[in-house]
């Protein structure tokens, strides 16, 4: 991470709303974003998404704490500020908002000829965007005469034709179907790596979240850590197949604990050798590709567990306070029933043994 | 060309239907500004048609004359006081009074005419009547008529042209047409007939000869009227008013214009038409900011300005004023030639009022405009997400 903060976020806060019937929606975010950096931001409904996006944009001024784009604090920014900090941005909506009375050649014409781009020069650079957005042969259609994917592709060219330093997106596949959807995120993708625009990208589809280098989570107007994400998601999941359908939960993790067992017992598993197990998951255990994933990635989990051995994967997550709180809790657990019997302590310490636990936390609990 | 984007322009274009509507909408309320505004433009014409044909200099009158046609008389030795003055060549002594006409092919419709008298010997008719009518009027019981009253007078006009000789009624007292001259008509005064001073008294044989209406008084050239207005002034008695020609007509107009309803009536038509245009236009343009609400916060968020949009709706206003105000001028000008045919009122449009009514249209969808405007204040940017 060098110099290239693109955006600074500290401690903004954000309310709606006056005296009594006040309502903040953002509590103290803070994050930073550098160019070339695709950032997908999460988040429930309600959560604040949007709200934060618009603050970014210099959409909204903002209340508290600092936000900083593009050299630009816009905390108290005057509109001139705003506008300059606007037209360095490059947005793609939701619902494309493109202007109906005007072709797509003329959509695209507007961003450019905001940076007074005009004659020779934007011909060639409209053609240019629309042709790396695959519509160069709808030029001189009006959006009514596009598809919705064509329609938001049109509307991805208007936010980069001017190659923003930025591009914000909110929700850019909600109205598209999963194929046009993915299509156009990869879109976003390529070119914003193409040009080394930072990308923040408002959306509740997971399907999309792939194509992040980092994930934002945010939840009741706080950021939050991917981990604690994930496991509450996972965790709620889980507890709905126990609840619903208590046979399959049952099925899928015996399975996966035993494919844990057998299949990495040898240390060593290759990706050549895990396609080989999806394929027997699918066709010999006649699992759904989805459940397939769900066994792999459950065994995944314990083998990565145990993989602790190597020095790898755990060593570096537990230092010494971890060590500490993982022993602790242990030792804790042991006790939970009342009694410490001789097995339970026989357990912690092969644990301790086999996970490297013992050089780490010097101390043992009392 | 490759500049900018019309934006304007091709928002409206894009919805053919309402600009159809905005501009016969437009069109009506330009249209109706010329009408009301060329009427009473008409109105203050014609009602100086006689002050503008005869010849002087000065006007002296009556200070109870509000206008022509109701005259009250003054003594005819104050005018005779006149030629005495330094400057004054000479001096026209006129009477005026509405009488009754009886159509000459149907007696039984009676009709009321402006009778005009003079003594032919003296000047300030040249414009209106030749040489051999001067002398027509000389003989008793022959008065020249105007070829351009109105048609209720009967067919003199007709009658004259084919060679016959015309007799009419004029208070009971049967009179020959010798000839005719052309005046016209105005808002009080459809048609009349100049004869002599004696013949005015055969057929007003109740009006004396010393009491007249009007004295015109011609000046030696070269010498300025409100400086003999100003000697004339001083050298009688202040129980007559001795007007310059300008001041004779602003006194008939103001009359017109402020003491009848007439002006008013007019001058409130054109203002009628500025609102109903108004709000025809207003209509438009909000309606079309209003569907294009999300589009201008779209480009607000892109980093256009609010004056940005602000020129856009204004480049729209401008646009509707033009593209109405054409065919409304068009049309006006066929009902102008087809009321003056049938309305004898000079109606006629001139360069000047095109260019006021046109004036006004752009000022009133400007105006309207800047109404709509107000709802583009509420564009939030921030909405577009």
């Amino acid at each position: 991470m060098g110099s290239d903060a693109r955006i600074t976020l500290e401690d903004v806060s954000y309310s709606y709303g006056k005296g009594a019937l006040q309502k903040q929606i953002l509590f103290d975010i803070g994050a930073r974003i550098d160019g070339g950096e695709i950032v997908i931001l999460t988040g429930p409904s309600g959560s604040g998404k949007t709200t934060l996006l618009t603050l970014i944009g210099a959409l909204r001024s903002a209340q508290k704490g600092s936000v900083n784009v593009l050299g630009q604090e816009l905390l108290n920014a005057g509109e001139k500020t705003q506008i300059r900090v606007r037209r360095q941005i490059g947005y793609i909506f939701q619902s494309h908002n493109l202007l109906d009375s005007l072709t797509i050649h003329q959509n695209v014409q507007m961003a450019l000829q905001l940076g007074g781009i005009k004659g020779r020069d934007a011909k060639e650079r409209i053609a240019t965007v629309l042709q790396r957005v695959g519509l160069a042969d709808h030029e001189h259609k009006f959006p009514g005469e596009l598809s919705g994917g064509q329609k938001q592709r049109a509307g991805i060219a208007r936010a980069l034709v001017n190659r923003p330093a930025i591009v914000l997106a909110d929700e850019p596949t909600a109205s598209l179907d999963k194929q046009s959807g993915r299509d156009v995120v990869k879109l976003i993708e390529d070119l914003a790596r193409e040009d080394g625009s930072a990308v923040i990208l408002v959306t509740h589809d997971n399907r999309i979240l792939d194509v992040a280098d980092r994930i934002l989570h945010l939840e009741d107007g706080r950021m939050k850590s991917l981990s604690e994400v994930v496991s509450e998601g996972t965790s709620r999941m889980l507890n709905l197949l126990e609840k619903h359908d208590p046979q399959s939960a049952n099925y899928l993790a015996t399975f996966s604990f035993a494919l844990a067992r057998v299949a990495y017992a040898d240390s060593e598993v290759s990706d050549s050798e895990r396609d080989e197990m999806r394929r027997i998951l699918h066709e010999v255990a006649r699992l759904e590709p989805a459940e397939v994933e769900f066994v792999m990635e459950l065994s995944m989990m314990q083998r990565r567990a145990r993989s602790g051995l190597d020095n790898r994967i755990m060593n570096p997550a537990l230092d010494k306070v971890r060590a500490e709180h993982f022993l602790n809790s242990l030792y804790a657990m042991a006790r939970a029933d009342g009694v410490t019997t001789s097995e339970e302590l026989q357990e912690i310490l092969a644990i301790t043994a086999e996970f490297g636990l013992a050089e780490k936390a010097s101390s043992e609990p009392d | 060309m490759f500049g900018s984007i019309p934006l304007g322009w091709l928002q409206l274009k894009a919805q053919k239907l309402r600009l159809v509507a905005a501009i016969m909408g437009i069109t009506f309320a330009v249209i109706l500004i010329f009408v009301q505004l060329e009427f009473r433009e008409a109105l203050f014409v014609s009602a100086v048609r006689y002050h503008t044909a005869m010849d002087y200099d000065l006007a002296m009158l009556s200070p109870k004359t509000d206008f022509m046609v109701s005259s009250k008389q003054f003594p005819r030795s104050r005018l005779y006081q006149v030629p005495g003055i330094d400057g004054v060549e000479s001096v026209t002594a006129v009477y005026m009074r509405l009488v009754s006409w009886r159509n000459p092919v149907d007696p039984a419709n009676a009709r009321n005419i402006l009778a005009i008298g003079f003594d032919p010997v003296e000047p300030g008719f040249e414009r209106l009547l030749s040489a051999e009518q001067m002398e027509a009027i000389r003989i008793p019981d022959q008065v020249i008529f105007d070829r351009r009253g109105r048609d209720e007078y009967g067919p003199v006009r007709e009658l004259l042209d084919a060679g016959q000789s015309v007799s009419a009624e004029i208070n009971d007292r049967r009179v020959a047409i010798a000839g005719m001259y052309e005046v016209g008509t105005s808002f009080g005064l459809d048609g009349g007939i100049i004869t002599s001073d004696l013949n005015f008294l055969r057929i007003l044989p109740t009006r004396r000869k010393s009491a007249i209406d009007f004295g015109l008084i011609k000046l030696e050239p070269g010498q300025d009227a409100t400086e003999i207005q100003g000697r004339i002034r001083e050298a009688i008695p202040q129980d007559v008013l001795v007007l310059t020609r300008q001041e004779f007509m602003d006194l008939e107009i103001r009359y017109w214009n402020k003491t009848t309803p007439i002006g008013y009536i007019f001058a409130f038509g054109a203002i009628m038409g500025l609102i109903v245009g108004l709000i025809i236009v207003y209509q438009i343009l909000f309606a079309d900011v209003q569907d294009h609400l999300q589009e201008y916060a779209t480009l607000k968020a892109m980093g256009y300005t609010h004056g940005y949009l602000r020129n856009v709706v204004l480049q729209e206003a401008i646009i509707l004023a033009v593209l109405g105000f054409v065919p409304g001028m068009g049309i006006a000008h066929l009902v102008f030639t087809k009321g003056a045919d049938a309305t004898r009122l000079p109606l006629e449009m001139s360069l000047e009022s095109a260019l006021s009514v046109f004036a006004l249209t752009v000022a009133m969808c400007a105006g309207s405009g800047m109404m709509a405007l107000r709802k583009l204040r509420a564009v939030d940017p921030a909405e577009v997400f």
